[in-house]
């Protein structure tokens, strides 16, 4: 395809056609805006960026793909305004082939808007609305290509589960044939039904709603009312309106005992049910029983060129009549800079499923999973990284014991 | 009383011209050295020279805007702005320094202080945080590609480094993409930093023939040959 050889060319070129940062450096100081006294300043920035992946059918986590290759260029416009020292706004923009790497048409959305008040000059508090990702776990702070050294997020947040949004699990036998656990009943994986399976957590979550936020002294709190559970879909993101009779509340206690660690709880509740997967209920059932509960526990350490990240998520759906549903899944992530350009990271993840009893017998309602995934990745300059990942799954498939996979990104930022 | 001489290329001069009037106040240059050399070992009282001026500098640049989307930030996203400043620099040849100089660029206020830092080659820089959080300074230069990772504030020694090939050096932080400062690597142990206005004072100087020069950005460096004698103090400035 010439227009992908071409985002190449101009990509791989700009390291070397600008020969060092001074381009990047004058162009952040074009894209910065300031009124005279400065209390008003505005910063376009953003990334381009371009990954393939090399897979295994049926397309693993969040890739949408019936063919083996695929690439995905996106175009992130960040625009971030600071009034004062009490607003502060920001929003993202993208142009893309869909939220998750797919072959869909092109399209541009609204990612993310937000409006923060910090009425003292300390941080104490902080109130923000808008769209936003989650303040739950730790990873929402770091999923941007550019300071994430993986390609594709861990596995809580992209290994899609057996349960649906789009219709309530009307008999646990259904349940075990969504997610697959009985092979052969549902043939292999689809495309399709990649459009009505959840993870525990979507992404980042960019959910509409209102987030209370600080922090005092060592310790960090946040607690947000929003439009979306943890596990709903970009689809139901945009759609957030129609939710305000059911929140999502959430929340996340963190403390820094000094300047290496960073420790966090959090907790989520709200429906995991879209609610046009409501119309057929029965009488005495309302979307409210379908609901999704979360709790986790993160912890970040830093400390000279390692960086390690964990994080272990416990989500209950709750099914009324039949039973509720448990899975947890865990990651730990390290990376080391072995140079100032060179880094190498690498992520061991599980999920692990709960029983549901399904004509008396106990049966796990989804196919426990773990993933290695390596990642070593180039920093050319201070705006080009290129990443490279090879990630080895056992589990979820109906096909074959073991899936690889294979990704690069090329990010750029301005 | 000992008088100065000082030069610069008159305007529509021939480079040529131009090069052979810069070699003949050379010339007398070192002879006005020795002769202040003389007095002063009869005795007569010979202080070094001073030259002062004033850099007419560019316009105020933006204070940058913190990117805290997923991150709340204590300073309340407002950051002080660094006018921009010039350094002004002696060019010729020096002895080497008997010990390296040590200097602090620290981090305070997710800012670097100062963010702008002329250093004589082989001079150590120490990074002290001061912040109650991280900083990951690093640098892609060509004169210094380095990466400090992330230390704690009561770490000891300082992360520091050798400053050791000419050239400017433009530091920044892997955490914060803000933040950003210049380190300025000189070959001359003579140079000073502007003041906001432009205005600056550099003392102490050998008498002899010199380049000075006045380092804006890393496109503009401007520069006048200047012949020093001893006990004086001459004005230049840089329109
Ligand atoms: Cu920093």
């Amino acid at each position: 395809m010439s227009w992908i050889r071409f985002i190449l060319v101009f990509l791989g070129g700009w390291p070397l056609a600008f020969g060092s940062d001074e381009f990047s450096d004058r162009l952040e100081q074009l894209l910065t805006v300031s009124t005279r006294d400065g209390r008003l300043r505005g910063r376009m920035s953003g990334t381009l960026e371009i990954e393939s992946y090399a897979m295994q059918l049926p397309a693993p986590g969040l890739l949408y793909s019936e063919s083996a290759f695929l690439t995905a260029p996106r175009w992130n416009v960040f625009l971030d305004v600071q009034m004062g020292a009490e607003f502060y706004f920001f929003a993202q923009v993208r142009a893309d082939r869909g939220f998750d790497p797919g072959a869909a048409g092109a399209q541009v959305r609204l990612d993310e808007y937000a409006l923060r008040f910090t009425p003292w000059r300390d941080s104490r508090l902080n109130v923000q609305v808008g769209r936003f990702a989650t303040a739950v776990g730790n990873w929402g702070a770091r999923h941007g290509a550019w300071s994430n050294p993986f390609i594709t997020a861990p596995l809580p947040y992209e290994n899609l589960t057996g349960m649906w949004d789009t219709e309530a699990v009307p008999l646990s036998r259904v349940l075990l044939l969504w997610s697959h656990v009985y092979p052969g009943s549902q043939g292999k994986e689809t495309l399709a039904e990649k459009f009505q399976r959840v993870p525990i957590i979507w992404g980042p979550s960019y959910t509409t709603g209102i987030l209370v936020a600080g922090e005092l002294g060592r310790w960090r709190y946040a607690g947000e009312l929003k439009l979306g559970s943890l596990a709903s879909r970009p689809d139901a993101w945009m759609h957030g309106l129609e939710e305000w009779t059911h929140p999502t509340v959430s929340g996340r206690l963190g403390y820094r005992p000094n300047q290496m660690w960073n420790l966090g709880v959090s907790a989520s509740a709200g429906p995991y049910l879209r609610d046009f997967a409501t119309v057929n209920f029965k009488t005495g059932v309302g979307r409210g029983d379908f609901e999704q509960r979360v709790v986790a526990a993160d912890v970040t350490f830093g400390w000279h060129q390692w960086q390690m990240w964990s994080e272990v998520f416990a989500s209950r759906f709750c099914i009324p009549k039949i039973g509720d549903v448990d899975t947890v899944s865990y990651y730990s992530e390290v990376k080391y800079k072995l140079t100032p350009q060179w880094f190498l990271a690498g992520r061991w993840n599980q999920q692990l499923f709960s029983t549901i009893l399904d004509r008396g017998v106990a049966t796990k309602w989804g196919a426990d999973v773990w993933r290695i995934d390596f990642s070593p990745g180039y920093r050319f300059s201070a705006y080009t990284q290129l990443k490279f990942q090879y990630s080895l799954q056992h589990g979820d498939s109906a096909c074959r014991d073991f899936t690889r996979t294979l990704a690069a990104q090329l990010t750029l930022r301005f | 009383m000992k008088k100065f001489l000082l030069s610069s290329y008159p305007d529509g001069l021939s480079r040529r011209w131009a090069g052979s009037i810069y070699e003949a106040i050379q010339e007398l240059g070192t002879w006005a050295w020795r002769v202040g050399s003389c007095l002063g070992l009869l005795g007569i009282s010979v202080e070094a020279a001073t030259i002062e001026g004033r850099v007419s500098l560019p316009k105020v640049r933006v204070a940058p805007v913190i990117n805290q989307r997923y991150e709340i930030i204590a300073t309340g996203g407002v950051l002080g702005t660094n006018p921009p400043l010039a350094v002004v620099y002696l060019e010729g040849k020096f002895a080497g320094a008997a010990t390296p100089a040590v200097v602090q660029m620290i981090q305070r206020e997710m800012a670097f202080v100062p963010a702008l830092l002329p250093v004589r080659i082989g001079t150590k820089v120490e990074f002290p945080n001061l912040d109650p959080g991280f900083h990951n300074i690093f640098s892609f230069s060509l004169a210094k590609r380095f990466d400090l990772g992330r230390y704690r504030s009561d770490e000891k020694p300082v992360p520091s480094q050798v400053f050791d090939a000419l050239g400017l050096v433009t530091l920044r932080c892997d955490i914060h993409e803000h933040m950003r400062a210049l380190v300025l690597v000189l070959d001359t142990p003579y140079f000073t930093i502007t003041d906001e206005e432009g205005s600056f004072r550099l003392i102490d100087l050998p008498a002899g023939a010199f380049t000075l020069k006045v380092w804006l950005d890393s496109k503009t460096i401007r520069e006048r040959p200047v012949v020093l004698v001893r006990d004086t103090a001459r004005r230049m400035d840089f329109p």
